[in-house]
């Protein structure tokens, strides 16, 4: 008794919690906003205990911070052959990470960077910009295309499943990582997303993860978004190549050039 | 003016990326010609009663015609009957260069002198569809020229980093451009070698315009209705594409753009000052075509303000690719090390 009074008291509190999630024109959740993950997915989709970083000078701010993983069920699911590289990939983590280089940073990964995206609900489209390195993409509402050409970004079609924009991807180069720890894929990336929003500033975010070159079999991520709820919320601009054409071009630099 | 935007295209080409190649071959067609909208048409609405500009747009048609007006053509902003068949010759031309994949001997591909490695054939690029009528793309001062520059600007724009440097020192003396950071807010609009288009998605309280080079996208928040343009954040906070605030006046969308990084990007030869305000104005004018127009009024830079206008129009099988111009950019490592390579050269001569 008092457990169902529980239950139907939390089923309440969704429901309501629901009814604030403003609605597009054709009736579905309108997803228009500026969203942000928190926690520390970007550093390592996995569990991870906190580790010093490369550069001594930058002490506490330098470093890889804890957190609990996004992988439903603790591990992803490697196959044997695959984690070599993914060991590799971690041996050289300050050197190798295409968000180092400021690389558009493919899907699933921009959704979790630390960094804010918006999302642009129009009637036959929705765009999705990110603010890191003024990557964006478009997904496709109305007939499902399939990829011209692989890309960073890949290639996205959607769909509502009830409440919820579920996004298809595919047509990726393989360029990608997943985190900053060396988790990778190849060009046979598929991912499944799922935006749900619970309420007016939570975003539920879910991607089926599939790699049959890299991956023993599909696995999933799940973690929130939060909504930019000021008044004056904007997406900042980073163009972030800039910070990197130092480190990539430094070797070929002329003996004026200070 | 354009001679200097064909010369840094013709550079960035040495990093086009393989989707820019197949955008071009995709699109080589010849297209019908626009029609002016009938009595029936009607500008199509958002299911929320705005103006709906969304879909992709290109301003392709535009290739060929210069930025600024010719002097003998006055203040005439329409070709005369024969400047209009001449301009419809060359377009067929291209067009044809195009399918046979054949160097043209004309426009960009005779200004490349000299340098064979830069003159593509003609379907590696965008061409006019179809030709315009118009003598230049600037609109107003009504001679179509654009105002003299002022001493500083003249100033900033003898000291900017060129494309025409062959020994850059480094990746500083490259332009913003080449380094793949930006091309600012009106060269999405501006045609160009490749990369015109831009989309538009819409909601009842933002615009979203996402241009195909360089992969930028513009986050315009409408005012509400009956209420002023949002406040703009402090100009602490400036960037490339600048801060825009929009709102419709009647069927025209119009934006507002300031809070830019000054002294980097250019819309014309001269970078452009931190005092830059765009009024951009956009407007249904047929089933196929959006008019464009935008006034750059920047005291620092040129002495009176102008207007350039023109048509944008969406071509059905019109993709945008993803430009990952960074992310290819060989030519920045080819141009250093060519440079560094000639300086070894000339050192082991004596020189």
């Amino acid at each position: 008794m008092r457990r169902s009074l529980y239950t139907s008291g939390a089923l309440w509190i969704a429901a309501s919690a629901f009814a604030q999630v403003p609605k597009a024109a054709d009736g579905h959740p309108d997803l228009s906003g500026i969203w942000q993950a928190l926690g520390t997915a970007n550093w390592d989709l996995e569990d991870h205990q906190p580790e010093p970083g490369p550069f001594y000078q930058l002490g506490a701010i330098g470093g890889v911070p804890p957190s609990r993983g996004v992988v439903e069920g603790g591990d992803i699911p490697y196959k044997p052959e695959a984690l070599a590289q993914r060991k590799q990939n971690r041996a050289n983590r300050w050197k190798s990470d295409p968000e180092i280089k400021c690389y558009m940073p493919g899907i699933p990964r921009a959704t979790y960077l630390p960094y804010p995206f918006q999302i642009v609900q129009g009637t036959n489209v929705v765009l999705m910009a990110y603010s890191f390195a003024s990557a964006n993409r478009v997904i496709e509402m109305g007939k499902p295309k399939a990829p011209s050409v692989d890309t960073w970004m890949g290639t996205a079609n959607g769909r509502w499943d009830g409440d919820t924009l579920v996004v298809d991807n595919s047509g990726f180069n393989g360029l990608s990582w997943l985190d900053r720890s060396g988790n990778y894929h190849s060009d046979a990336l598929h991912v499944v997303e799922r935006y749900t929003r619970v309420d007016r500033d939570h975003i539920r975010y879910e991607a089926t993860i599939e790699d049959p070159k890299v991956f023993s079999r599909p696995w999933k991520i799940s973690l929130a978004l939060y909504r930019d709820v000021e008044s004056n919320a904007t997406l900042p601009e980073f163009k972030c190549v800039e910070m990197t054409e130092e480190l990539l071009y430094r070797d070929l630099n002329g003996l004026k050039a200070k | 003016m354009r001679i200097r935007a064909s010369a840094a295209i013709a550079l960035g080409l040495l990093s086009l990326s393989l989707s820019a190649l197949l955008s071009a071959q995709v699109r080589a067609a010849k297209a019908p010609e626009i029609k002016a909208p009938d009595a029936s048409w009607k500008v199509p609405r958002t299911p929320w009663g705005h103006p709906d500009l969304q879909g992709v747009w290109t301003s392709d048609d535009l290739q060929g015609v210069p930025v600024e007006r010719p002097k003998e053509s006055g203040t005439r902003r329409f070709l005369t009957e024969q400047e209009m068949k001449d301009r419809d010759g060359y377009v067929g031309r291209i067009i044809q260069s195009a399918e046979t994949g054949e160097r043209p001997k004309e426009g960009f591909w005779a200004s490349q002198k000299g340098v064979d490695a830069a003159a593509v054939p003609a379907n590696w690029v965008e061409f006019a569809r179809r030709a315009s009528a118009l003598t230049s793309l600037v609109s107003d001062p009504p001679d179509g020229r654009i105002p003299p520059l002022t001493e500083e600007a003249q100033q900033r724009s003898a000291n900017q980093p060129s494309y025409t440097n062959m020994r850059p020192q480094s990746y500083k003396d490259m332009t913003w451009y080449d380094r793949c950071v930006s091309r600012g807010v009106t060269a999405g609009f501006f045609p160009s070698i490749y990369g015109n288009g831009s989309e538009f998605v819409q909601t009842p309280d933002t615009v979203a315009i996402r241009y195909e080079m360089i992969h930028e996208t513009r986050l315009i928040p409408l005012a509400a209705p009956g209420e002023a343009d949002r406040p703009r954040n402090s100009s602490k906070m400036r960037s490339y594409m600048g801060e825009p605030r929009g709102h419709w006046e009647g069927d025209t969308l119009v934006v507002e753009t300031k809070n830019f990084i000054g002294g980097r990007l250019a819309i014309t030869f001269a970078p452009y000052s931190e005092d830059l305000t765009l009024v951009e104005r956009f407007r249904r004018t047929g089933p196929q075509t959006l008019e464009y127009s935008v006034t750059v009024n920047d005291p620092g830079t040129y002495t009176a303000p102008w207007t350039a206008t023109f048509p944008l129009t969406s071509e059905p099988g019109y993709q945008i690719f993803e430009y990952a111009c960074h992310e290819g950019n060989y030519a920045m490592r080819n141009r250093l090390s060519a440079a560094r390579a000639e300086e070894a050269r000339e050192a082991a001569a004596g020189k």
